[in-house]
C-alpha cells in the first residue's frame, strides 16, 4: 500500500446565507435577451471594412505539401490577401508543447508547414470582403500533394513500417507513463477469481455545440495590440499558447468573449485559428472576421479522446468484492498535440471510480494518428476511464452470475467513509452513492424487472436494465499537469470576480467565466443579492470575460466542472468585500455606530435594532464616487472589489502520481431500460433514470437543465455519435447528415432526481458539475448486455452501439465472448 | 475503392482496342466531358462535369497510359482534381477472344477520393460510381458499335 497520505483541504465554514435567492430557480437573467434573439454572439460581431476568412483545408489524411499557388486567388476582385504556413513559420514559433519527448518535439503551427496530417488540416487563409467570396476564391488555391500512407488504427501506430506522422518526434508515440498504486501481487493473491479482458473501446466523438468556433480580431497598430472577440472557452490557456507564438506579451491579447451557444470543453484549443486570424489582422491592415463551418468543425476540431483498454484483469474475490486491476490504456490523440497528453492524467482524477479498488495499475500510451486532434470533450478523459470501471463491473457481475446492483453497492464507496483518499491520494469530498443507486431504481421501476422482462419477451423484445455510476470531478488542480511534464510550472486554479457599487446604486459583477449557457449571470446574482440583502433585479452580471476588465486570473475561463466552485467562490469573496466596506461607510454616515450593530437589508445598509436609520445603496454609491469630499482620511472604502479565489491544493507528489487532483466530486448514477428487437438489433431506451448530487444546488433548474444535457449528450454518443474514419483517413461522419445528434424525439422518458451532500471544501457547499453525463453511455452499455443476457451472452465492449453492433453481437456473440476469460486465481 | 467487372461486345478484339485507345473516342464515354486534349499517344487531359448531386462536380482528369500491350492489356493512371474532391485512379482493361464470338473485357479500377466528396464513404459513392460506370460501358458499347458499322462501309 501506498505510505503516502494526502493533506485534506479544510474544512470550510458555511455562512448559511439568506437563502432569499439561493436555492431557488429564479427566471434566468441571461433568457429574455436570449430567447428574443438580442444576444450577442461572435459572428454577430462586425467592424467596417472587415475581411472574411476561409481555410484551404487538406483533402488528404497524410501528404507532402509540394507546391502552394495563391496568385489566382489573390488576383480575385475583392480578395484582401491569403497566409500560408511558410509565411507563418517567419512569423511566429511554434506552439508550446506540454509533453515531454518525443511529443515535446513537434513544431504545430497555425497552419500546416510543409506536410499534411489529417483530412481538414488547415493550409491556406484566404480573406476576401465577403463570407462567399472568400470561399469560392480558396477554390482558387492551387496545392500540390504527394500522397503518404495514413495511420488511422492507433493499435497499428507503433508498428514496424507505419509511416511516422511527425518526423521531429521520430515515432508515433507522443507520451507514456505506468500509474501503480496499492499491492498488485496481494490484491492478486487474494483473489478468488481473476476476470480477463482483452480489449474494450471507447469510440471517438464530441459534444457537438450549436455554434461553431470563431473569432473577430483587430490589431491597433499604435499599441501594438490585437483584440480578439471570440468564443474561446478558456482564454487563459489561449493566451499561453499563443503569446510565445507571436512574440508578444499577454497584455497584447485582449480577449473578449459574450454569448456563447456551447462548448463542451471542445473549444479550448482554437488558439491556432486564431493566430492565423492575428496575423492575418496585422497584414491586412483591417479586421478580420473567422466563423467556422459545420464541416470544417467535424473534420478539424477537438474530437474527444479514442482510447483502448487492453489486456485488462481484474482480482475478485466469489462474492464480488473488487480487489484491484491492471490494464493498458492506448490513447488516440489524433495529428497534434493542441492540449495532450493532459489527457494521460486527467483520468486519474477518478483513478478507482466510485469503488473501493486500492490496487491499480495502468499503463497509459498516447500515439499519433491522421485524425484530427483530440482536446477535452465533456467528461474529457474521466469519461472513458470511468466507462471502463463500469463495463469490469457490469463484466464481472455477468461472468461471476452476480447482481450488477449487489456488486456495485458492495464496492461502493460508502459515505461514512467520506471525505475518502483514493488509492492515488485525491480526496472525494461527500456523497451517498448508495442512496443515489436506490433512488435511480425506484424511478425505472426496478422492483418490477423480472415481471418488465418477462413481459417484453412475450413481445419478442429483450429488456435490459443497465447502471452507469460517475464522478464528475471538478475544479481541477492544474500541478497535476507536471505528472505529465515535471518541468511545466503550472499548480492550483483561481478564478477573480469583481463587484463594485456605483453610482447610482447598481451592483456591477465581473467575472472571468466566459459561460456557454450556463447561467453564470443568474447565479452569480443570486449569491451577490443574497449576501447583499437586496434584489437580484439590483445586481447587473456583467455577460461574459473581457481582459481589459483586470477582473481575469490565468486559470479564468468555463471547463471542467468548476464555475460554482470557482466562479462562485470568486463571487461570494468578492461581495462578503464589499459587504464589509458598505457596513464601514455606513457606521461613518450612521454616526459612529459599531459595524457589528449594522446590516444589510433591504437594499440599505441599516442598524439593526433600528431599521428606520438606513442608508440606501444609491446613497453610499453616490457618496464613495461623487461625494466623497470630508470623508475620514483613513476610511479605507473604494466600494469596488476584487477576489481572487483560489482553491486549497498542494502540489501533486510527481514521483509517487500521488495528491489531490480536484477539489469536488460530484456524482451521477443513471439508469436506462433498453427493448431489444432481435430480430434487426434496434433497441429502444424506454426508461431512464438520472440521479445527480452536485452539493448545494444554487439554481435547481439550471443544474436540472445541465444533467438533461448531458443525458441527451451522451445517449446520443452511445447509439449514433462517431467519427468515423475509412483506411485512407477520410472522416466519413463529417456533418449532421451522417453524424446524428439526438433531438427532441430521439430523448428517451426521462426522470431526475438529486441529493444534496454539500462540500466541506468549498465555501458554498457547492460542486462543480455539468460533466456526468457519460452515465448515459455506461448504463445503456450495461443494459444491452444486460438484455443479451440468456441470449447467446455477448459481451458489451465498445462504447458505441449503434443498432447494427447490437445486430452483430446478437448474430455472433461467441465473438465478443473471445475477449472474456475466467480463471481461478 | 475498388470496383471490376465484365463486358462482351460484337465486334472483333482490334476493333475494341482501337476504340479504347482512340482518344477522341474515348472522350465520348465519358460523363459530362466538357473538353478534351490529347497531348501525345499516351497522355490525354480532360474537363468533366461529373452528375453529383444537385450541381454537378467539375474536375479536371489527367489520364496517362502507363502499359500496354496490343491488343490485349492496358493500364491508365487517371488523376483528377476538382472542387471538394481529389481523385486517384488506376484502371486496367483485359480484352480476351469471347467464347461464343466477339470479345470479352475484364476491368478494374482502384479509385481513391479525397476531400469532402471522398468523406460520403463508399456507401454514398459507390451507387454513384457503379451507375457511372455503366454509363461509360453503354457508351463504350455505342462507340464499338459505330467502329465495326465504319469498319463494314469502308
Amino acid at each position: 500500500m501506498s505510505d503516502s497520505t494526502t493533506i485534506a483541504p479544510d474544512r470550510v465554514e458555511v455562512q448559511a446565507p439568506q437563502k432569499q435567492w439561493q436555492g431557488q430557480s429564479v427566471p434566468r437573467k441571461e433568457d429574455k435577451r436570449l430567447t428574443q434573439g438580442q444576444g450577442v454572439f461572435v459572428d454577430d460581431i462586425k467592424r467596417h471594412g472587415m475581411g472574411y476568412i476561409h481555410f484551404v483545408r487538406s483533402p488528404y489524411a497524410h501528404a507532402h505539401i509540394t507546391s502552394i499557388d495563391v496568385s489566382k486567388a489573390e488576383e480575385i476582385k475583392g480578395v484582401y490577401g491569403t497566409l500560408t504556413g511558410e509565411e507563418v513559420a517567419s512569423l511566429t514559433d511554434p506552439f508550446f508543447q506540454l509533453a515531454t519527448p518525443p511529443g515535446a518535439h513537434l513544431k504545430d503551427y497555425a497552419l500546416a508547414l510543409g506536410k499534411v496530417r489529417y483530412v481538414g488540416e488547415a493550409v491556406v487563409a484566404v480573406v476576401a470582403e465577403t463570407r462567399e467570396l472568400a470561399r469560392d476564391a480558396s477554390e482558387l488555391v492551387e496545392v500540390e500533394y504527394e500522397p503518404l500512407a495514413a495511420v488511422v488504427d492507433a493499435r497499428n501506430a507503433q508498428d514496424d513500417g507505419v509511416p511516422v506522422l511527425h518526423d521531429d518526434a521520430g515515432s508515433n508515440m507522443m507520451w507514456e507513463s505506468v500509474y501503480e498504486w496499492g499491492d498488485l501481487d496481494a490484491a492478486f493473491a487474494e483473489a478468488d477469481r481473476i476476470v480477463k479482458i482483452k480489449e474494450l473501446h471507447f469510440h471517438r466523438f464530441n459534444s457537438t455545440p450549436l455554434e461553431c468556433d470563431g473569432a473577430l480580431v483587430e490589431f491597433n497598430r499604435g499599441t501594438g495590440q490585437w483584440t480578439i472577440h471570440t468564443n474561446n472557452q478558456f482564454p487563459g490557456f489561449a493566451q499561453i499558447m499563443m503569446g510565445p507564438a507571436l512574440h508578444c506579451g499577454l497584455d497584447k491579447l485582449r480577449f473578449v468573449t459574450q454569448d456563447i451557444g456551447g462548448g463542451f470543453g471542445n473549444k479550448i484549443t482554437s488558439h491556432p485559428q486564431l493566430v492565423a486570424c492575428c496575423l492575418l489582422a496585422r497584414k491586412l491592415n483591417r479586421p478580420v472576421q473567422w466563423t467556422e463551418w459545420r464541416t470544417d468543425f467535424h473534420l478539424s476540431m477537438s474530437h474527444g479522446n479514442e482510447r483502448w483498454f487492453q489486456d485488462t484483469e481484474v482480482a475478485v474475490k466469489n462474492d464480488g468484492t473488487l480487489l484491484g486491476f491492471r490494464t493498458k490504456a492506448l490513447d488516440d490523440a489524433g495529428a497534434w498535440l493542441r492540449y495532450e497528453p493532459l489527457g494521460g492524467v486527467i483520468w486519474a482524477q477518478v483513478t478507482p471510480g466510485v469503488y473501493k479498488w486500492r490496487n491499480i495499475r495502468l499503463e497509459f500510451t498516447q500515439v499519433a494518428t491522421n485524425k484530427a486532434p483530440c482536446s477535452p470533450n465533456r467528461g474529457y478523459s474521466r469519461m472513458q476511464h470511468l466507462w471502463f470501471t463500469e463495463r469490469v463491473i457490469d463484466i464481472v457481475a455477468h461472468e461471476l452470475e452476480l447482481d450488477p446492483v449487489e456488486v456495485r453497492k458492495r464496492n461502493y464507496i460508502k459515505t461514512e467513509d467520506m471525505p475518502y483518499e483514493t488509492p492515488n491520494g485525491c480526496i472525494y469530498d461527500s456523497g451517498d452513492y448508495s442512496r443515489m443507486l436506490d433512488i435511480a431504481l425506484e424511478l425505472i421501476g426496478w422492483k418490477d424487472a423480472a415481471a418488465r422482462k418477462k413481459e417484453a419477451a412475450s413481445r419478442g423484445k429483450l429488456l435490459g436494465i443497465g447502471i452507469g455510476s460517475t464522478l464528475d470531478s471538478g475544479t481541477n488542480n492544474f500541478g497535476q499537469s507536471r505528472m505529465i511534464n515535471p518541468e511545466l510550472q503550472f499548480s492550483g486554479n483561481n478564478e477573480v470576480a469583481t463587484v463594485k457599487l456605483d453610482v447610482f446604486g447598481e451592483i456591477v459583477v465581473t467575472l472571468g467565466t466566459t459561460p456557454q449557457g450556463q447561467g453564470h449571470e443568474t447565479t452569480a446574482a443570486q449569491v451577490v443579492a443574497d449576501i447583499l440583502g437586496c434584489s437580484m433585479d439590483d445586481v447587473y452580471v456583467r455577460a461574459g470575460h473581457d481582459s481589459y476588465w483586470n477582473s481575469h486570473a490565468g486559470f479564468s475561463g468555463t471547463y471542467a466542472s468548476q464555475f460554482a466552485v470557482t466562479g462562485l467562490s470568486a463571487v461570494k469573496g468578492a461581495t462578503d468585500m464589499l459587504a464589509e466596506q458598505i457596513k464601514r461607510l455606513g457606521s461613518v454616515i450612521l454616526g459612529g455606530v459599531p459595524v457589528d450593530a449594522l446590516e444589510l437589508a433591504d437594499g440599505t445598509v441599516r442598524i439593526k435594532d433600528n431599521p428606520e436609520a438606513a442608508l440606501p445603496f444609491m446613497a453610499c454609491g453616490a457618496i464613495i464616487n461623487a461625494n466623497n469630499a470630508g470623508l475620514p482620511e483613513d476610511l479605507d472604502v473604494t466600494l469596488n472589489c476584487r477576489y481572487v479565489y483560489r482553491p486549497p491544493f498542494e502540489v501533486p507528489d510527481v514521483e509517487k502520481k500521488f495528491g489531490n487532483l480536484t477539489l469536488t466530486y460530484a456524482a451521477q448514477i443513471h439508469a436506462a431500460v433498453v427493448e431489444i428487437d432481435p430480430e434487426t438489433g434496434h433497441y429502444e431506451i424506454v426508461d431512464y433514470a438520472a440521479v445527480d448530487d452536485c452539493g448545494i444546488r444554487i439554481h435547481p433548474q439550471i443544474v436540472e437543465g445541465q444533467v438533461m444535457g448531458a443525458t441527451a449528450q451522451a445517449l446520443g454518443a452511445v447509439v449514433h455519435e462517431a467519427f468515423e474514419y475509412d483506411e485512407d483517413g477520410n472522416l466519413l461522419t463529417p456533418n449532421f447528415y451522417d453524424y446524428h445528434v439526438p433531438h427532441a424525439l430521439d430523448m428517451p422518458p426521462l426522470q431526475t432526481g438529486y441529493i444534496e451532500s454539500p462540500s466541506p471544501f468549498t465555501p458554498l457547499g457547492t460542486k462543480g458539475m455539468g460533466e456526468g453525463g457519460g452515465a448515459g453511455i455506461h448504463s445503456v452499455c450495461a443494459a444491452v448486455q444486460d438484455a443479451m443476457r440468456g441470449h447467446g451472452d455477448a459481451i458489451v465492449y465498445d462504447s458505441w452501439n449503434p443498432y447494427k453492433r447490437v445486430w452483430e453481437m446478437l448474430q455472433h456473440p461467441e465473438k465478443t465472448r473471445a475477449l472474456v476469460e475466467v480463471v481461478d486465481a | 475503392m475498388n470496383v471490376e467487372g465484365e463486358r462482351t461486345f460484337d465486334a472483333p478484339r482490334a476493333t475494341v482496342w482501337q476504340v479504347l485507345s482512340d482518344p477522341s473516342s474515348m472522350a465520348q464515354t465519358m460523363p459530362g466531358v466538357e473538353s478534351f486534349d490529347v497531348h501525345d499517344d499516351r497522355r490525354w487531359t480532360a474537363n468533366v462535369k461529373i452528375p453529383l448531386g444537385l450541381g454537378g462536380l467539375k474536375m479536371k482528369i489527367d489520364m496517362e497510359k502507363t502499359e500496354e500491350r496490343e491488343p490485349e492489356f492496358a493500364s491508365m493512371h487517371i488523376k483528377g482534381k476538382g472542387v471538394g474532391a481529389m481523385m486517384n485512379m488506376q484502371t486496367t482493361f483485359l480484352l480476351s477472344e469471347a467464347a461464343g464470338g466477339g470479345t470479352q473485357m475484364k476491368w478494374t479500377a482502384d479509385v481513391k477520393i479525397a476531400g469532402p466528396v471522398g468523406s460520403m464513404g463508399q456507401r454514398v459513392l459507390q451507387p454513384i460510381v457503379n451507375q457511372q460506370v455503366q454509363h461509360v460501358l453503354g457508351a463504350l458499347d455505342k462507340q464499338v458499335q459505330a467502329a465495326v458499322v465504319k469498319a463494314d462501309k469502308g
